[in-house]
């Protein structure tokens, strides 16, 4: 755990010590409350956060594999991954460490998107279970995300890889939970395979989850969804480790 | 590797799978949005035979993404159903787009399949889709839901709740009426509109059975009916009013919708009163000191609302005809309705009023130069009150959207006060006001004609400002109040004709003349008899009578001896009364005059329902009625609190205010992380430059 805990630190300090988190941050902070304002603050309508968590995976999606990009593949590329495993901390820590630097790190520019809740609050009456429920969906649905590009990370030394093939699995996972896809698939699909398509995206359970219904089985999906590609994540690392 | 990662898979599916099956759920939303009422535990737990949902759903992966996220809402609920029902409650599901005798079937009972056209570049299909309900319980009784598409959990509820409810109970709840017709448009004798579009409405006549007690002759109401609705009561006889009396002391409820005036529309929309009368000719007891006894103040003035705002419709633009609009040429040429102010044609809104309490008083002081007088705001604060006070169920909706439903020409119906203003209800009896106007309202004897806008389209402005302008003098030169528009009483009433005779039905009058006349002949036959001289006798008397009508003579039957007159009841009785009628008359609630600018009372019906519901006191769903979300609605500046304000400096100051904020919003969180990283930036410049310069030292 102390080992862990190291790595976590050292991941996260990087991250502000580096231009990436502020690029990152801002341009994401921009796009999200740019759009989602535009809808949520007008007088009239309802003091809700429906636009802002509607936008938000949308977002994840295209922003999160250029923060994973790097976590592995830039190791590799500088040869600092040679370092690492050289260290005596065990392969799954290194992973849950660097895992947890970047959702906590999520969890730091999501905090300051509570400005918008906030001013709802100040003008509407904001029913704040289901907007902390849904900020907890939304963290869980990052990692998530987090989780499949720090896997197609560890698998390629090139960054530009790491981002493209994570995107396409990112969108590919989006996509089975969102209704124009299924219907498409519904035509040449048997109805079981759109089931068990559609119970694989986290889309579906972010949905659940962000509507303020907190459902012990989306919980489960998402940790177990998160510890499937962790695993694979060290099991790849490890494989390399023995490999030298 | 591969093989690892496979049986993880596998297990993990595993794992979410039965994670799905047996799952805790928690509902946190405030209004509990995903959940179940009371009302539908309370149903299902009281089952005491099988119901068995027949739910003919198309399959969900065929369906359009429109209908996608309805079929989910009704998956899931139907599942809640499943499950709150231990095991009384079955839902078996049909396809009938596999099998032809199920679409038959469809058919036959009643569900109904949705065609949808799609269309791709080469090809035009149309998809056949079902999503119907039939209940069935206990293998007896049963009720179709042609087509379930809820959109939310809330309305899934709302469909399902009432009908399982329906089906499980024998009876339909029965409503009393009397209704004297409005004036037929175009006519000048009392014609046929009433409130039929309403009461033969689908939705309300499944639940509710109405049945006419307005009777000739005057029959006591029968004891099993609760309610009584009485729609624009006019022509009342004692007798009437004492069939009222008694319902009410017995402890009915009696729901009033009252007119002070009556006003003719017509094709040329003259808006000219026509004759009417609340008490008919020959009555001692008036109508209004009947309400008055129990404890209401019905006062037959006409009320018209100067707000602004209380005499605008909801959407000005798309419905203007709420109100009164009139039709006029647009920048392209095109006719549409403007909305033209007419404040006898308003509703209540969902403000306190106290607010506007300065801005009134600033109105009314002449001399202090724009300032608000103190003290007379004060004493405004003291005496106004929030437009739609009460939180009962039946407003909730209302609330959500600021206002109660149009009135057309409404009269004062408030509570009997004393000198001073303090209530002054009778004994065992409390009472309340449920809708208020705002208190820039003018109460006067209805005028012979309120047409706004004359019959020449050419001088229709100056017309129209002739109106207001006459109207807006009075305004200033009376004193500021607020006028009630509803009102509820209840208690334990005691009867308005106590101590006096009981009135008698026509038929007993008709009896006791018959039978007076007949001893006054049969006492002047004595008289001729004793003077010698032979009786008159008529053609008709000398005239033998043959036939059946020799043995049977007719006579209508003998209605049966009327209980002794209750003077005190023993169950407490309930009366509410609303100020107009019109908002519920067909042609209002049809739309008969959209076209022509209005009235059309948009939220009327809506508001009919919900009153039904609410004097219902439906146990079973009352929880399902008062479910109603939170208003959440933003209000990012203040409602305005005068009727005079300048709307477009109203819309500058929201939009610079929306703007700020959004701008704020957008600009501070990103910003703050630019000027943090900025700094890490310098600061690690800083260091790098000392370490650099170190090195070299």
């Amino acid at each position: 755990m102390r080992e862990t805990l190291v790595i976590f630190r050292r991941e996260l300090k990087s991250y502000f010590t580096s231009p990436i988190a502020y690029v990152f941050g801002v341009l994401f902070l921009g796009f999200l409350l740019f759009f989602s304002s535009q809808s949520s603050l007008q007088h009239g309508a309802q003091a809700s956060m429906q636009s802002f968590f509607g936008l938000l995976p949308f977002l994840f999606l295209f922003f999160l594999p250029a923060l994973t990009m790097r976590l592995w593949a830039e190791e590799r590329k500088l040869g600092t991954i040679e370092l690492l495993m050289t260290f005596p901390v065990r392969v799954s820590q290194l992973v849950l460490g660097k895992f947890g630097a970047v959702v906590a790190y999520l969890g730091l520019v999501l905090l300051l998107t509570l400005g918008l809740p906030i001013t709802l609050g100040v003008f509407g009456r904001v029913d704040w279970p289901p907007v902390i429920a849904a900020y907890v969906a939304s963290l869980l649905f990052a990692s998530s995300f987090v989780a499949v590009g720090m896997f197609w990370s560890s698998t390629t030394r090139d960054q530009l890889v790491a981002v493209i093939v994570s995107l396409v699995s990112l969108v590919v996972l989006y996509g089975l939970g969102y209704p124009i896809l299924i219907e498409w698939m519904a035509d040449w699909m048997p109805a079981w395979g759109v089931d068990v398509l559609n119970a694989t995206s986290p889309y579906r359970y972010f949905e659940s989850i962000s509507r303020g219904v907190l459902d012990t089985r989306d919980i489960v999906y998402f940790a177990c969804f998160c510890g499937f590609f962790l695993y694979a994540n060290a099991l790849v690392l490890e494989t390399r480790r023995h490999r030298g | 590797m591969t093989v690892h990662l496979l049986l993880l898979l596998v297990v993990l599916g595993q794992v979410v799978y039965l994670c799905s099956r047996h799952r805790l759920r928690f509902d946190l939303t405030a209004d509990s949005l995903w959940s179940t009422t009371e009302s539908t535990r309370t149903l299902l737990g009281r089952l005491d035979k099988r119901l068995v949902i027949e739910a003919y759903f198309s399959p969900k992966e065929k369906l359009p993404v429109t209908l996608r996220e309805s079929r989910a809402i009704a998956d899931n609920f139907l599942d809640e159903i499943v499950q709150l029902g231990h095991g009384r409650v079955v839902v078996q599901r049909f396809d009938p787009n596999a099998d032809k005798a199920v679409a038959d079937r469809c058919q036959r009972i009643g569900v109904k399949q949705v065609d949808l056209r799609s269309t791709t570049s080469t090809s035009i299909s149309v998809d056949r889709h079902w999503q119907g309900l039939r209940l069935v319980y206990g293998g007896g009784k049963q009720k179709v839901i042609a087509q379930f598409g809820p959109n939310s959990s809330f309305l899934a509820e709302a469909l399902l709740t009432p009908a399982i409810k329906e089906v499980t109970t024998d009876q339909k709840r029965k409503i009393g009426y009397m209704e004297w017709p409005a004036h037929a448009a175009g006519q000048q004798t009392p014609g046929g509109i009433g409130w039929n579009v309403l009461r033969t409405h689908e939705g309300i006549s499944k639940r509710y059975e109405f049945q006419n007690f307005k009777d000739d002759d005057g029959a006591l109401l029968p004891a099993d009916l609760e309610t009584l609705f009485l729609f624009r009561p006019k022509d009342l006889t004692d007798r009437q009013k004492y069939v009222l009396d008694q319902f009410v002391v017995r402890g009915g409820a009696l729901v009033v919708f009252a007119d002070a005036a009556e006003y003719v529309l017509g094709p040329q929309r003259a808006f000219a009163r026509v004759p009417f009368q609340v008490d008919a000719g020959g009555s001692t007891k008036p109508f209004g000191d009947m309400l008055l006894h129990y404890g209401i103040d019905w006062k037959q003035k006409l009320l018209a609302d100067m707000w602004g705002d209380a005499h605008t419709p909801r959407d000005r633009i798309t419905q203007a005809f709420e109100y009164l609009a009139v039709p006029q040429m647009n920048a392209f040429g095109q006719q549409q309705l403007v909305w033209v102010p007419y404040p006898y044609f308003f509703h209540a809104r969902d403000f306190d009023w106290k607010k506007a309490a300065d801005e009134l008083s600033k109105q009314l002081n002449k001399d202090g130069r724009g300032q608000p007088d103190k003290e007379l705001a004060e004493t405004f604060r003291k005496l106004f009150v929030a437009g739609m006070p009460s939180d009962d169920f039946l407003f909730k909706t209302f609330k959500q959207i600021g206002r109660g439903p149009g009135f057309y020409w409404p009269t004062w119906v408030g509570l009997r006060q004393r000198a001073g203003g303090l209530l002054d209800l009778p004994e065992d009896v409390e009472g309340r006001v449920l809708l208020w106007s705002s208190p820039a309202v003018l109460v006067e004897d209805a005028p012979q004609m309120l047409n706004p806008i004359g019959q020449n389209p050419q001088t229709r402005k100056a017309e129209h400002d002739k109106f207001l302008l006459k109207l807006k003098e009075r305004f200033l030169a009376e004193p500021r109040q607020q006028a009630p528009l509803m009102a509820q009483v209840r208690g334990r009433f005691s009867s308005f004709f106590a101590g006096a005779q009981r009135p008698k039905r026509p038929s007993e009058i008709k009896e006791e003349e018959a039978a007076a006349a007949a001893k006054d002949k049969e006492k002047a036959g004595k008289d001729a008899a004793d003077s010698g001289q032979k009786p008159d006798a008529t053609p008709e008397a000398k005239k033998p009578v043959d036939g059946p009508e020799a043995q049977k003579p007719v006579e209508a039957p003998k209605p049966p001896p009327e209980p002794e007159p209750l003077t005190k009841g023993d169950r407490p009785g309930r009366i509410v009364m609303i100020g107009d009628s019109d908002f519920v008359r067909d042609d209002f609630v049809r739309g008969d005059y959209a076209q022509a600018g209005g009235p059309y009372s948009i939220l009327g019906p809506a508001f009919f329902v919900q009153l039904l519901d609410w004097i219902a006191e439906d146990s079973d769903l009352v929880a399902l009625q008062a479910r109603m979300p939170v208003d959440r609605t933003l209000k990012l500046v203040e409602e305005e609190a005068t009727p005079t304000a300048d709307a477009r400096l109203q819309e500058q100051s929201l939009r610079s205010k929306t703007s700020w904020l959004r701008g704020l919003n957008v600009v501070l969180p990103a910003g703050l992380l630019a000027v943090f990283g900025l700094c890490v930036f310098l600061v690690r410049r800083a260091q790098k430059r000392t370490f650099l310069t170190s090195l070299g030292s």
